[in-house]
């Protein structure tokens, strides 16, 4: 395996609206795209949350790219933040902002000293390649979901992270946008050394080309590895989830 | 039976042992609270002398649309509101004072009860009303939605971005509205009661302007101050608070409501008593 840019080392914490806990310990390869894969509460979104920084485990260590991470409810910078992207099950586009605001925020609160026009150029590429760019100057309250999900993968991406966080990226798109956004982050990991972690809560075209599937069930990690050796292994109840 | 209830009380704690617990609890509580406000209020001063001038841009856009909706918005509803303060005010010490042969006191009059008292605090009220439950409910949507919890994750600090703009937005438009209701509530008043008034226009203008001190001004100032740090700490305290439902929203707007009227009274009191009585 590649250098780990997520280590979540015995990795212990409740799982609220459950009975269960989560209790895992995996490791993630740079620029590797691993497919966080199972039922509703099987722990998939926790383990983004963890690796965003978003929840402390109970107990363990989660090391996101060589930095011992531990919720950061301050709000003090922190630079492994601007190495992450992420995007959460809810999109959290600014509601008083347009798309096109929305995606640029990084960028002018970042990277200061980029001229406007360059700034405008790149999120405009950005638009056009998830084919928002007729959208640029709507508000979120007038995107559909996948428009709203897509443009947070957008303004995600505006900082070219190490790694992308994304909890169940397909919900609410159709199958066509499913492929482009597939083919979009399959470009931009060929671009740069981005590691995707995507969590999903069923199949989806979109892990067809994962590196590594991680399929979980009660917060376990039921089976690990590639999803053509998965196919035999696992017991026909998550088969499902492999396509 | 008699020892039975006794350590029966013991046991369970007594009434008086209940209330002693009460108490401490929301002495605790209350200490609590306030000192949450003061670090809001604390971190947005640091914010904004600290010389790291990141994001200062998107914040000062921020600050822009706080002061035109809370105080170039309200310039309205504060005209009517000064006019009709300054017109029951002004009539009744117009006509009643000269009857006792205190005339001349109605200056002193106006300066006490609109530019000390009614001004800043009608003012701090008419913000609670149209801003402060605005920002307490745009805050608790934008946590319910996670866009407060996208911000963090995009390394941009709420206090610079959210808080900072709200709070200094509110403290000038509170301390710029609070002059001119004074002085609309002083002079329209005056215009409008005039058709009662047996004083001549100069005659009450020198009064108020005899009576009036610069220590007012000063304090009109002093309170437009800190009535709006307080209502703006209170409100983005509780537009956060809003952890995952939208029907917290509307509770959280209503305590960041009556916790602002009451904490302006009590600032006001503590402002007024040591320097009055």
């Amino acid at each position: 395996m590649n250098e780990a840019v997520i280590i979540l080392e015995q990795v212990r914490l409740p799982m609220l609206g459950t009975p269960h806990r989560l209790a895992v310990d995996v490791r993630m390869g740079a620029g590797q795209f691993v497919a966080l894969v199972g039922p509703s509460r099987s722990g998939k979104s926790l383990i983004v949350e963890l690796a965003a920084g978003l929840v402390s485990p109970e107990a363990g260590r989660v090391i996101v790219l060589g930095h011992e991470w531990t919720a950061d409810v301050s709000d003090a910078p922190n630079p492994v933040r601007l190495r992450l992207g992420t995007v959460l099950q809810q999109p959290g586009l600014l509601s008083n902002m347009t798309l096109f605001n929305n995606v640029v925020l990084p960028l002018q609160y970042h990277r200061e000293s980029m001229s406007e026009r360059d700034r405008e150029h790149l999120v405009m590429a950005q638009l056009e390649r998830l084919s928002l760019a007729p959208m640029r100057d709507r508000f979120p309250a007038e995107l559909n979901q996948g428009e709203a999900r897509r443009g947070a993968i957008a303004r995600a991406l505006m900082l070219d992270p190490e790694v992308l966080l994304l909890d169940d990226p397909v919900a609410g798109l159709d199958a066509e946008m499913v492929l482009m956004l597939k083919a979009y982050v399959e470009e931009r990991q060929a671009e740069q050394a981005l590691t995707v972690i995507a969590a999903l809560r069923s199949y989806s075209p979109f892990i067809e080309k994962a590196d590594r599937l991680i399929l979980l069930r009660d917060g376990r990690v039921e089976a690990d590895g590639p999803r053509a050796a998965l196919t035999e292994v696992v017991a026909p109840t998550l088969r499902e989830y492999l396509g | 039976m008699g020892e039975v209830t006794r350590h029966t009380l013991l046991r369970d704690g007594g009434f008086s042992q209940r209330m002693i617990e009460w108490v401490g609890r929301n002495t605790i509580a209350g200490y609590t609270y306030l000192a949450a406000l003061a670090t809001l209020a604390f971190q947005s001063f640091l914010d904004v002398v600290q010389p790291n001038r990141q994001g200062r841009r998107e914040s000062l856009q921020v600050l822009v649309r706080q002061i035109l909706f809370t105080g170039v918005d309200a310039l309205p509803v504060t005209t009517v509101i000064a006019l009709l303060v300054g017109i029951i005010i002004i009539t009744q010490a117009g006509t009643q004072l000269p009857k006792l042969g205190a005339g001349g006191m109605v200056g002193s009059i106006i300066v006490v009860t609109v530019i000390r008292e009614l001004g800043p605090l009608l003012t701090a009220f008419i913000v609670v009303g149209r801003s402060g439950t605005a920002i307490a409910t745009e805050l608790g949507n934008m946590s319910v939605t996670r866009e407060v919890v996208a911000l963090r994750l995009m390394g941009i600090p709420i206090s610079r971005f959210i808080i900072m703009p709200r709070m200094v937005g509110m403290v000038m438009s509170m301390i710029c509205l609070t002059l001119y209701f004074d002085v609309v509530a002083v002079l329209g008043g005056y215009l409008v009661a005039k058709a009662q008034l047996t004083i001549p226009f100069y005659a009450f203008l020198e009064g108020v302007m005899k009576a009036l001190a610069s220590s007012d001004v000063v304090l009109t100032v002093v309170k437009g101050l800190l009535f709006g740090s307080a209502v703006a700490a209170i409100c983005c305290h509780h537009g956060l608070a809003v952890r995952s439902s939208f029907t917290e929203v509307p509770q959280q707007t209503t305590r960041a409501m009556i916790n602002s009227f009451v904490l302006c009274l009590l600032i006001d009191v503590l402002v007024t008593v040591p320097l009055y009585l």
